[in-house]
């Protein structure tokens, strides 16, 4: 029963924040490029105005591309319950493990690269070809990384990670330092941000998550773009219950939720700016320098299961 | 105060391995310069641990040549030769030498495990021994995948950086050998200055651009 609780407060709350962020995070990016940018609520309405437009289908395409959307959106929605934004609830089997969260996100990005292959146009192709490229990649070091939280907290459930992280301030703790570092850079990576992929364009030299999404329309483009921003915050809550992980409350309460609620969007506001502003910095890398920057994931990374052994 | 020790060295690492991947010049010497300061700061903490002024001196000399003195020049000699990047690389790209660069430090982890031991010394300094030592073999590493002299510059002068962490946690360097090796920096930096002019061609056109300067002593 406590978990049904957790399960709908915590997906609801996903679901309402989630593309505050995105829009944000634009917001940003324009204002240091010395533009005003869209409205801080814009990606609401534009969710608003996808989910009542209708779905065209290529021809071509087969029953891979009417699925996907729903597939993506499950998965996301079933790695949110991994991730609690308010208060961590009591342990239930199997949720809360990080290989299982890691392959819900690879199994959403799976079927969207599969996605992209089946409406048959040359750019979803590209798209999908550079995504599972660049996911072959980092997969592994995705892995290390979670490896090196989990040994730095002595457990694979990311619930007992995020309790125990509560409990010992990790703030000055260099091992925790080290691990944002890459988580940040994981993140970078995940949302198809700036050093990755742009996206803001439907360029087709630099599109890789855009390119895969091209042929959707209507209420499953909403989807696509809700999955993905619910993606973002995900990945957001790991780092930000990591390394600043005060206002996570232990025990579900009003007002310890009211709380928790305010001072994640806060902390997340914080991030989105870091966000915008790395983002507005750097140029696109070249595809084939994208590794370096998977490396140093993988160097700090490294480094903190050497700091833990050294412990 | 380990605690704070610990996060300059996971600072000093991350600079490291910067310097490996980073190709743009001016963003190499202001990543240098920080890696100066985070050691100057190790000393410091050190300084107020252990009390011993010659950690301070450390401190000083290290901000004023390494911090300051030596980007700046390094950022005149850029000016000189109108070059902004580094892109080149030999032997192993940038990722390979990241590679490389964890693998040596697991190697001197592993190596300085079983010979400290036997020594009873404290964690951290045993940590600083390694992350100084690993640093200066990483900075061997930029000396010979880089093409361009300029960046091996900055590769000897991480090798200098992690000699000089090295010896603030195990092997004390009397403090006359620390200044000795400042004033090495000092006349290597100068003797580049020099070479500016032909430091970014070859040495047949630098002969010719040397040729230029022997006008001045001809009577």
């Amino acid at each position: 029963m406590h978990f049904i609780l957790y399960a709908f407060i915590n997906t609801l709350f996903v679901i309402l924040v989630s593309p505050l962020f995105v829009s944000l995070i634009k917001k940003v990016k324009a204002f240091t490029q010395g533009r005003q940018g869209p409205p801080i609520f814009q990606t609401y309405f534009m969710l608003n105005k996808l989910l009542s437009k209708e779905r065209v289908y290529s021809v071509n395409s087969s029953l891979i591309m009417k699925m996907t959307p729903y597939i993506n959106i499950t998965c996301m929605l079933v790695a949110s319950l991994f991730v609690p934004l308010l208060y961590v609830p009591e342990p239930v089997a199997g949720i809360g493990n990080v290989i299982l969260f890691l392959y819900l996100m690879v199994c959403a990005k799976f079927f969207m690269a599969l996605a992209g292959l089946d409406a048959g146009s040359t750019f979803g192709g590209m798209g999908s070809s550079r995504e599972m490229t660049v996911s072959a990649v980092v997969e592994p070091v995705v892995i290390i990384v979670f490896a090196a939280l989990g040994l730095l907290m002595n457990t694979s459930n990311l619930h007992e990670i995020f309790s125990s992280s509560i409990k010992s301030s990790l703030v000055f703790n260099p091992a925790a330092i080290l691990i944002s570092l890459s988580l940040f850079i994981i993140l970078i990576v995940e949302t198809s941000r700036i050093p990755v992929d742009n996206p803001e364009t439907h360029l087709e030299l630099t599109m890789i998550h855009e390119a895969m999404i091209l042929e959707y329309s209507g209420s499953d483009l909403a989807l696509m773009e809700l999955s993905h921003s619910i993606k973002q915050t995900l990945l957001m809550a790991v780092l930000i219950n990591v390394l600043m992980p005060f206002g996570l409350a232990l025990e579900p309460g009003i007002t310890s939720i009211l709380l928790s609620s305010v001072l994640f969007i806060l902390k997340a506001v914080i991030l989105s700016v870091i966000i915008g502003i790395f983002e507005a910095s750097f140029a696109k890398y070249r595809l084939f320098r994208l590794p370096s920057l998977f490396m140093l994931a993988f160097f700090f990374s490294f480094s903190t299961i050497l700091f833990e052994l050294l412990r | 105060m380990n605690d704070i020790i610990d996060v300059f060295f996971v600072l000093i690492l991350a600079t490291a391995a910067l310097i490996i991947t980073v190709r743009t010049l001016s963003s190499l010497f202001n990543i240098y310069s920080f890696q100066s300061l985070f050691i100057a700061v190790v000393a410091v903490v050190l300084f107020f641990q252990t009390g011993n002024i010659v950690l301070l001196l450390i401190a000083i000399l290290t901000i004023l040549s390494k911090a300051l003195l030596v980007p700046y020049v390094m950022r005149r000699i850029q000016k000189n030769m109108n070059l902004k990047r580094d892109v080149e690389f030999r032997y192993l790209t940038p990722i390979g030498s990241l590679l490389v660069g964890t693998l040596m430090i697991f190697l001197v982890y592993r190596s300085f495990s079983t010979l400290l031991s036997e020594l009873s010394y404290d964690d951290l300094f045993f940590f600083g021994a390694v992350i100084g030592l690993s640093i200066t073999l990483m900075g061997m590493m930029v000396i010979f995948t880089r093409k361009k002299v300029i960046t091996k510059i900055i590769g000897y002068l991480m090798m200098e950086n992690g000699i000089l962490l090295f010896s603030l946690f195990i092997a004390e360097l009397p403090f006359i050998i620390e200044v000795l090796i400042v004033i090495d920096l000092v006349i290597l930096i100068t003797l580049a200055t020099i070479l500016a002019y032909g430091i970014d061609s070859t040495i047949d056109d630098f002969h010719s651009k040397l040729n230029s300067f022997t006008l001045w002593f001809k009577d």
